[in-house]
């Protein structure tokens, strides 16, 4: 008895990859809205869109990760420039 | 110093007052002559301010009011009309093909990173925070609807 999923859909494992991308997107988006100057949103949101597309079709799942990764690194950092500047 | 310039505003606070009671001027301009002239100059200020603050207070009294703020009533139409235009606005959705049921990936071509982005600007437009969970199964304008009538109580 074959398997009655699309052929295109995800493993578990990519499932939950993609799950965890959209989470850092959207947490980066909500932090992004926390800056405080406009023109500083616009060109954070203009990057983080720019980073997140171009790598939009990659397949191999240990380069996703480190992706990921990175997208975690720059979230935290700004969100401690936030932090500093806030204080 | 700092008495004359308070002094002076209110004066100018209570010049409307003058002519709704002069006969209270007329009463507080008699008594004020009884103040002895080799009094400090602060404490005359104080006894002068406190005369045009009596007259003040007693003909702003009409005028002061609370004020409350409030949003207008959310119904369905206004919901829709709201969603449609912030979809109108976002750069990567063509205007003339958007309906109320046009799904995002299917008929509108966009994809998981930018359903995040018209999530996200549906959260400003409403100023409340969708979940996750909740957020990726919205894929049409007629759901998002359906969801914010929901959370904020709305029927018809």
């Amino acid at each position: 008895m074959g398997s009655r999923l699309p052929p295109a859909a995800l493993s578990l494992k990519q499932f939950l990859q993609r799950q965890k991308v959209l989470g850092v997107y959207r947490s980066m988006l909500r932090t992004i809205r926390q800056v405080p100057d406009e023109a500083d949103r616009k060109y954070l949101r203009g990057w983080a869109r720019e980073e997140f597309k171009r790598n939009k079709n990659a397949t191999n799942q240990d380069a996703i990760r480190m992706m990921i990764t990175q997208a975690t690194n720059h979230l935290e950092e700004l969100q401690k420039s936030l932090l500093l500047a806030r204080s | 110093m700092a008495a004359r310039v308070l002094q002076q505003c209110v004066r100018s606070l209570g010049r409307p007052s003058l002519r709704l009671c002069p006969v209270n001027l007329a009463l507080r301009a008699a008594v004020a002559p009884a103040v002895p002239v080799h009094r400090p100059f602060s404490s005359a200020a104080d006894s002068r301010r406190t005369r045009w603050l009596g007259q003040s207070r007693i003909s702003s009294v009409g005028l002061l009011c609370r004020q409350y703020g409030d949003l207008p009533p959310l119904t369905l139409e206004t919901i829709k009309d709201r969603v449609l235009y912030v979809l109108k606005l976002y750069d990567k959705i063509n205007p003339e093909k958007l309906q109320v049921t046009s799904h995002f990936m299917k008929d509108l071509g966009l994809d998981s990173l930018d359903q995040v982005e018209i999530i996200m600007a549906m959260e400003d437009e409403f100023g409340f925070e969708i979940p996750d969970a909740e957020a990726e199964k919205l894929m049409t304008p007629e759901e998002i609807v359906q969801y914010i009538a929901d959370k904020k109580d709305v029927y018809e």
